[in-house]
C-alpha cells in the first residue's frame, strides 16, 4: 500500500462511517457498525503501516490515528444523539402515563374488626408482661360455673343464659373459665389475658348477639388492689381509643369477684346522646371486673391469704363496635363484606 | 323493678332540693344500676270523688250507661266504663274539670247531654287500670277533691339483674335504706303493728309443721277477720299502678303493697277452708290446680303447702284454686313464709311457671321478714278498716333460727385490697349506716355482724364487708395506681401463634378477608348443598329450630358466605379460623379443634386453572412462611359434596394429612344456584391444632456458588392423565455429583404435541464447588440424566 491508497482507504472509512451512522437506528446498530469498521478497514489500515518506509511511517500513522479518532467521536456523538432522542421519545410516551390513577383491582384483604380489636388489646397487655392464652369454646360445667363460685341453682346462672349440649357439656358463656385453667397451669403470681368467643342463649337484635368475643384478663400478685384495677382499665381504654375516655365504675355483681364492678364508658356511637347501641343511656357497659373471689383462687390452688388479684371480662365485640362505629352487632357474624370491609377497599378507590 | 320516689319518702327524708336524676346516678354508682327514671306529673284539675246513685242503660249503644252521681252536687253523665253500680264511689270530673288539657263540659264529644266524665285509670296515666273507672273506698266523702300530689312522682327503674344478689333491695324499704346511707340521712322505722300485740294466747294457734327446715326455714301465719272486699285507698292504688302492679281490691292490694315495700311475698287463704298447715314435698306426679285455673303435674322435689296433708298451694309460687279467697270469705289465713331459694327456683323453672313471688324467693329472702310482713299487713289493714281483728295468735314455726355470722375485718387487709386507707373508725361509720354492727377486736380489726337482711348469702366473708366499705368510699374517690408486679416469664401459646401468623399471611399479605360464622349448622343449608355431616354434638337448646348441630367442618358456612357475597362482588377471598367439634370423644380437648377454612371465588368465564394455581401458590407460601414446612398434595377421593373428585388433593405435612383443597364442582354449585355456574370457587380446609404442635424445619441457608453454574432445561413427554406427583417422585431419584437443584418450570399441552400427551419442563442446575465446569462436564451430566430418564422409561421430548 502506498500513501495514495492509504489516503483513499481513510477517506472511504470516513464515508462508510458517515453512511453507517446515517443507516443505524439503534445504539446496538451503531455499536455493530463501529466495531465492523474498527475491526475491518481500520485494522487493515493499521496493519499496512509496516509496508511504509521509516520516514513515511510517522505521517501515515498520524493520518490513521486522526481518522480513527474522528470515526470514534462521530459514533460517540451519534450514540449520544440517539440516547437523547430515546429519552425524548420515552418522555413523549410518558405524557399519557397517569401516576394518580388508582389500580383497577384493589386489595380487599383484612382481618376481622374484632380480631383487630383483639390484637390491639393484646399489644397493650403483652406490653405489661401478660401472657395470651386460648381456651376451649366447648366447656365443662365445672370450669364455666363451679370453679367460678357459681353453684348449681344460683340465680347468676340465670343471667348466663347458657347453651347446653346434649352430651352434658356447654358452650362457654364467658371467657372466665380461662381464669382457673390458667391458675392451675401456672400458679401465682400470674398475668394472663384470654381472648375468645362466647355464647349466650338470648334473642338477637342490633345490640345483642348469641355469639360474641370477650377478652378475659387476670392479674394475681401480692397486694393487688381496686386502685390497681382502675389504673389498668383506664390505661387500657386510653390506649384503645387514643384519648382519655369518660368512664364510670359502679357496683356489679358477679359471683367470681368480690368486690365486683361494672365499668361503663361514654357511648362512642352517639357521643353520649343516647342511641339503640347504648339503650338510650349514653353509657355502654364495656367491662365487668372485680377482685378475684377467694373461692376462685382456691379452685385455682392459690392461697387467697398470700395473693390477691383482679379480673375483668372485656366485651371485645362491643369495643370493636365502638371503635369502628358499627351500629349493628349482627354485622360481625354475617360474613357480609359490605359491612365488614371498608368500602374503599371493596370496590376500588372512591372518586374524590 | 319500678320504684316510686314518693313511696321512698315514707321511709327517708329526701331534701326537696335533691335532683331525682342525680339521686338515681348516685344510686347507680353506689348500689345498683338504674335503668331509667321518669317524671310522672298530674295531668288533671278539679277531679272529685263521686258516689254513684243510679245506673241506667242509655238508649242506643249497648255499652253506654246513663249514670247519676253525687259529688256534693248531683250530676248525670254518660259512661262506657265497666262495673258501674249504684253505691260505688268513683273518681269523677265534673264540668269545668280538666284531664290531659281537655275541659269537661255539659255534653260528651258526640254532642249528647252528659255532665262531666267518670275518669278512666289510663286517662290519669295509670296504665295498669286501663279503661276501668277508679273506684274509691266506700267511706270516701262525695265531693272530696282528688289529691294532686299522689300523681306527682318520679318512677325509677332498677335493673333486675343488678340486684339478684341483694334480696333486701327487692322492695322500697331496702332501697330507702341504701338511699338513707347515701344521703347520710336517718332511715325511719318500718311502720308495723308490734308483733308482741299479735301474740295473743287467748286466740287459737295455727298448727304449723315444717317437714324439712332446710327447704322451708320459717312459716308464719295469722288468721284475720273482717277484711271486706272493697277498693283500696286511692294513694295505695296509685302507688301500685305506678310501680307496675294492677290494683284489684284491698286484700290483694295489701299483700302486693307489702311485697313492694319489703320484698316479702304473702298469700291469703280462705280461713274457713283450712285449719292447720304442713310444709312438705309433693307426692310423685301430684296434680295440682292453682288459682289461675291451670292444673299442672308437680315436678320432683316441689315444696307444697298442705292442710291435713292435702296440698293447698305450691310453696313460694302460687296458691291453690280450692282455698282461694272469695266474696263469701269472712276470715283469711295470711301466710308469710321463708323458703329455700334453690328449691323454689328449681320447681318454678321445671314447671315453667315463674311468678312475682317465686322471683323473690329465688333471691334467698331474710327469714325475719315473715313476721315483719304480717305485722306491716296488720298495720295497713287496721289503719284502713278499724274493725279488722285477729282470729288467731301470731303462729310462727321457725325450727332452726339462723345464728348471726360475725365476720372478722382486718382494716389493713381492707386498705390493701381497696388501695385506699380504711381505719376501724371509718369502717364503723360506713357499716353502721347500713345496719351492720361493729365491735373492736384489736386496734386494726373489727368484729362485723351483718344484719339479717344481708346475711342470707350476700355478705358471708371478709371481702363482702370490704365491698360495702369500698362502695361507700366511692369508686370515683379511689386514686388509680399501677401495681408493682413480680417478673415472670410465660411461654406463648403455639396455637395462638399459628393462628395469628396465618391471619397475617392471608389477610395482610394475600388479600383474604377474615370472617366469623356461627358454630352451628343450619339444617336447611346442609340440605341445599347436599351435605350429611354424620353424627354431631348437638345443642339441647338451639338458638333456632334446625340449628342444633355443632359444625365439624368450616366449609358449609364458608360456601354460604360465598353465596351471600357473590351478589355484590365479582371476586373475593374469605378466611375463617374457628372451632369445629367432634362427636363421640370422651376428652373435651379432643372433641374440638381449631380449623382454618379458605374460599377464593371469581366470577366470569370459569377460570378453574387460574384459581387452583392461586390457591396452591397461597398454600405453598403459607407452608413456607407460617409453618416453615412443605405442604404436599396427594391424590385422594372425594368425600364431601363440595369436593370435585377430579380436582381435589389431600394436604400432607410431614406424612400427616392435615387438610384438603378442591374446586367447587359444578354439581354442587348448580344445586345452590344456577348462576353460580359461571363462578370458579376454590376451597381449602386445614387442621391448625394438629399443625400448631409441629416444629418448623428451619431450613439452612446456602452460600452463593463460587464458580458459575449452568442451567439445563429438559422437557419430558408424559400421558396427560399421569400425575406430576408420581413423575416428579421418580425423577427426584436422579443423583449426580454435579446436580445442585432440580426444579419444575412448566407443564404444556398443545398442538405441537401428540394427542393425549403433555410435556413437563424441568430445570437442572449443575456446578462444582472447586472449579468452573468444562464442556465435557456438562455433556457428561446431560448424558447421565438422559440415560437415567431412559432407564425410568420416561420419554424425553425433542
Ligand atoms: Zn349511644
Amino acid at each position: 500500500m502506498n500513501q495514495t491508497a492509504l489516503q483513499d482507504l481513510l477517506v472511504r472509512i470516513k464515508a462508510d462511517a458517515a453512511a453507517a451512522i446515517e443507516a443505524s437506528e439503534s445504539i446496538d446498530g451503531l455499536r455493530a457498525a463501529e466495531s465492523k469498521l474498527t475491526k475491518g478497514p481500520l485494522a487493515e489500515a493499521l496493519k499496512s503501516i509496516k509496508q511504509f518506509s521509516a520516514d513515511e511511517r510517522g505521517s501515515a500513522g498520524k493520518a490513521i490515528n486522526e481518522t480513527k479518532n474522528a470515526v470514534k467521536s462521530k459514533f460517540k456523538a451519534a450514540q449520544d444523539a440517539l440516547r437523547s432522542a430515546n429519552i425524548e421519545g420515552e418522555r413523549k410516551r410518558a405524557a399519557t402515563f397517569d401516576p394518580t390513577m388508582p389500580p383497577t383491582v384493589s386489595q380487599q384483604g383484612q382481618i376481622h374488626p374484632v380480631t383487630a380489636m383483639q390484637r390491639e388489646v393484646e399489644r397493650i397487655f403483652t406490653g405489661l408482661g401478660f401472657a395470651v392464652v386460648g381456651g376451649p369454646e366447648m366447656e365443662t360445667e365445672y370450669f364455666n360455673f363451679e370453679a367460678l363460685n357459681i353453684p348449681e341453682m344460683h340465680p347468676a346462672r340465670d343471667a348466663q343464659d347458657t347453651f347446653w349440649l346434649t352430651n352434658g357439656w356447654l358452650l362457654r358463656t364467658h371467657t372466665s373459665p380461662c381464669q382457673v385453667r390458667a391458675m392451675l397451669r401456672w400458679g401465682a403470681p400470674l398475668r394472663v389475658i384470654a381472648p375468645g368467643r362466647c355464647f349466650r342463649y338470648e334473642a338477637i337484635d342490633a345490640s345483642h348477639e348469641n355469639t360474641f368475643h370477650q377478652l378475659e384478663g387476670l392479674l394475681i400478685d401480692k397486694d393487688i388492689s381496686v386502685a390497681h384495677l382502675i389504673a389498668f382499665m383506664r390505661l387500657l381504654l386510653r390506649e384503645v381509643f387514643q384519648r382519655d375516655v369518660k368512664v364510670r365504675l359502679r357496683p356489679g355483681f358477679f359471683p367470681f369477684v368480690e368486690p365486683g364492678f361494672e365499668l361503663d364508658m361514654s357511648c362512642a356511637i352517639c357521643e353520649g346522646a343516647g342511641c339503640p347501641t347504648c339503650k338510650k343511656s349514653g353509657w355502654v357497659e364495656i367491662l365487668p371486673c372485680g377482685m378475684v373471689h377467694p373461692n376462685v383462687l382456691r379452685h385455682g390452688k392459690i392461697d387467697p391469704r398470700k395473693y390477691t388479684g383482679f379480673a375483668f371480662g372485656l366485651g371485645l365485640t362491643r369495643l370493636a363496635m365502638m371503635k369502628y362505629g358499627v351500629a349493628d352487632i349482627r354485622i360481625m357474624n354475617s360474613g357480609d363484606l359490605r359491612g365488614l370491609v371498608s368500602p374503599a377497599r371493596l370496590s376500588g378507590a372512591r372518586v374524590s | 323493678m319500678l320504684i316510686s320516689l314518693n313511696w321512698l319518702k315514707d321511709f327517708v327524708d329526701i331534701p326537696a332540693s335533691a335532683n331525682p336524676r342525680e339521686l338515681a346516678l348516685k344510686f347507680t354508682t353506689t348500689t345498683a344500676e338504674v335503668d331509667g327514671i321518669e317524671h310522672v306529673e298530674p295531668n288533671f284539675t278539679g277531679l272529685v270523688a263521686a258516689r254513684i246513685t243510679n245506673v241506667e242503660r242509655a238508649s242506643g249503644e249497648d255499652m253506654l250507661r246513663l249514670v247519676t252521681l253525687n259529688a256534693g252536687k248531683q250530676y248525670v253523665t254518660l259512661s262506657a266504663a265497666p262495673d258501674l253500680l249504684a253505691g260505688k264511689t268513683v273518681v269523677f270530673g265534673p264540668p269545668g274539670a280538666t284531664v290531659g288539657g281537655h275541659t269537661f263540659g255539659e255534653t260528651d264529644p258526640a254532642g249528647r247531654k252528659s255532665q262531666g266524665m267518670i275518669v278512666a285509670g289510663q286517662g290519669l296515666g295509670l296504665v295498669q287500670i286501663g279503661a276501668n273507672a277508679l273506684f274509691l273506698p266506700p267511706g270516701t266523702e262525695p265531693g272530696a277533691p282528688i289529691d294532686w300530689a299522689l300523681f306527682d312522682d318520679w318512677i325509677i327503674e332498677i335493673d333486675n339483674k343488678s340486684i339478684t344478689h341483694r334480696p333486701d333491695l327487692w322492695g322500697h324499704y331496702g332501697i330507702a335504706r341504701e338511699l338513707a346511707a347515701i344521703l347520710q340521712s336517718p332511715l325511719k322505722p318500718y311502720p308495723i303493728t308490734d308483733p308482741a300485740l299479735l301474740r295473743n294466747d287467748a286466740l287459737p294457734e295455727i298448727a304449723i309443721e315444717i317437714d324439712d327446715p332446710m327447704l322451708a326455714p320459717r312459716y308464719t301465719g295469722l288468721m284475720m277477720r273482717g277484711l271486706k272486699t272493697q277498693p283500696s285507698p286511692l294513694a295505695m292504688q296509685v302507688r301500685l299502678a305506678l310501680v307496675g302492679m294492677r290494683p284489684i281490691d284491698l286484700l290483694v292490694d295489701l299483700t302486693n303493697y307489702v311485697m313492694a315495700e319489703l320484698g316479702q311475698p304473702m298469700h291469703a287463704f280462705d280461713g274457713a277452708k283450712l285449719a292447720n298447715i304442713q310444709v312438705g314435698l309433693a307426692r310423685p306426679d301430684e296434680r295440682f290446680t292453682t288459682l289461675d285455673g291451670v292444673t299442672r303435674t308437680m315436678p320432683p322435689d316441689t315444696l307444697m303447702i298442705q292442710c291435713d296433708r292435702k296440698s293447698v298451694a305450691i310453696a313460694g309460687i302460687m296458691g291453690g284454686a280450692d282455698t282461694e279467697v272469695g266474696a263469701q270469705t269472712d276470715t283469711i289465713l295470711l301466710e308469710s313464709a321463708n323458703f329455700d331459694a334453690a328449691t323454689i327456683r328449681r320447681a318454678a323453672t321445671a314447671m315453667g311457671h315463674r311468678t312475682e313471688a317465686s322471683t323473690r324467693f329465688e333471691k334467698s329472702l331474710d327469714p325475719a321478714n315473715t313476721v315483719l310482713g304480717i305485722a306491716r299487713f296488720h298495720k295497713l289493714a287496721t289503719d284502713e278498716l278499724p274493725g279488722v281483728e285477729s282470729a288467731s295468735t301470731l303462729s310462727d314455726c321457725y325450727p332452726a333460727p339462723r345464728a348471726p355470722n360475725p365476720i372478722e375485718l382486718d382494716c389493713d387487709f381492707a386498705s390493701r385490697l381497696i388501695g385506699s386507707t380504711v381505719t376501724p373508725e371509718s369502717a364503723t361509720d360506713i357499716l353502721t349506716a347500713i345496719e351492720f354492727t361493729c365491735e373492736p377486736l384489736s386496734n386494726q380489726s373489727l368484729r362485723v355482724t351483718p344484719p339479717s337482711f344481708r346475711a342470707t348469702k350476700d355478705v358471708e366473708i371478709e371481702e363482702d364487708v370490704i365491698e360495702e366499705i369500698a362502695r361507700f368510699i366511692g369508686y370515683g374517690n379511689i386514686e388509680p395506681e399501677l401495681p408493682r408486679m413480680t417478673a415472670r416469664f410465660f411461654p406463648s401459646s403455639p396455637q395462638l401463634a399459628i393462628e395469628q401468623r396465618t391471619l397475617d399471611y392471608l389477610c395482610l399479605g394475600n388479600d383474604f378477608v377474615e370472617v366469623y360464622n356461627y358454630i352451628w349448622y343450619e339444617d336447611e343449608w346442609l340440605k341445599k348443598i347436599g351435605f350429611d355431616p354424620g353424627e354431631c354434638i348437638t345443642l339441647h337448646n338451639p338458638a333456632a329450630e334446625g340449628c342444633a348441630r355443632l359444625r365439624n367442618t368450616l366449609i358449609p358456612g364458608l360456601i354460604a358466605f360465598a353465596e351471600r357475597n357473590r351478589h355484590h362482588h365479582a371476586r373475593f377471598q374469605l378466611a375463617e379460623i374457628g372451632s369445629v367439634f367432634h362427636h363421640g370423644r370422651k376428652d373435651i380437648e379432643a372433641a374440638q379443634h381449631r380449623s382454618l377454612g379458605l374460599v377464593a371465588a371469581q366470577s366470569g368465564a370459569r377460570s378453574d386453572g387460574e384459581l387452583w394455581n392461586r390457591m396452591r401458590k397461597i398454600l405453598d407460601g403459607w407452608g413456607r412462611q407460617v409453618l416453615e414446612d412443605r405442604v404436599d398434595y396427594v391424590e385422594t377421593s372425594a368425600s364431601h359434596p363440595w369436593e370435585d373428585r377430579d380436582r381435589l388433593a389431600a394436604l400432607v405435612v410431614g406424612n400427616e394429612e392435615v387438610g384438603r383443597v378442591t374446586l367447587l364442582p359444578l354439581a354442587c354449585s348448580q344445586r345452590i344456584d344456577e348462576r353460580l355456574r359461571s363462578w370458579s370457587i376454590a376451597i381449602a380446609e386445614l387442621n391448625l391444632t394438629a399443625l400448631s404442635e409441629r416444629h418448623g424445619r428451619h431450613e439452612k441457608l446456602v452460600a452463593p456458588p463460587k464458580y458459575p453454574q449452568v442451567q439445563l432445561d429438559f422437557s419430558v413427554l408424559i400421558d396427560a392423565t399421569q400425575r406430576y406427583s408420581a413423575i416428579s417422585k421418580r425423577i427426584a431419584e436422579f443423583e449426580h455429583p454435579l446436580l445442585k437443584r432440580l426444579t419444575f418450570i412448566e407443564s404444556y399441552e398443545g398442538k405441537s404435541l401428540p394427542p393425549g400427551k403433555r410435556s413437563l419442563t424441568l430445570r437442572a442446575e449443575a456446578g462444582l464447588d472447586d472449579r468452573t465446569l468444562e464442556d465435557k462436564d456438562v455433556s457428561g451430566f446431560q448424558d447421565a440424566f438422559r440415560s437415567f430418564l431412559a432407564g425410568q422409561s420416561i420419554e424425553l421430548r425433542g
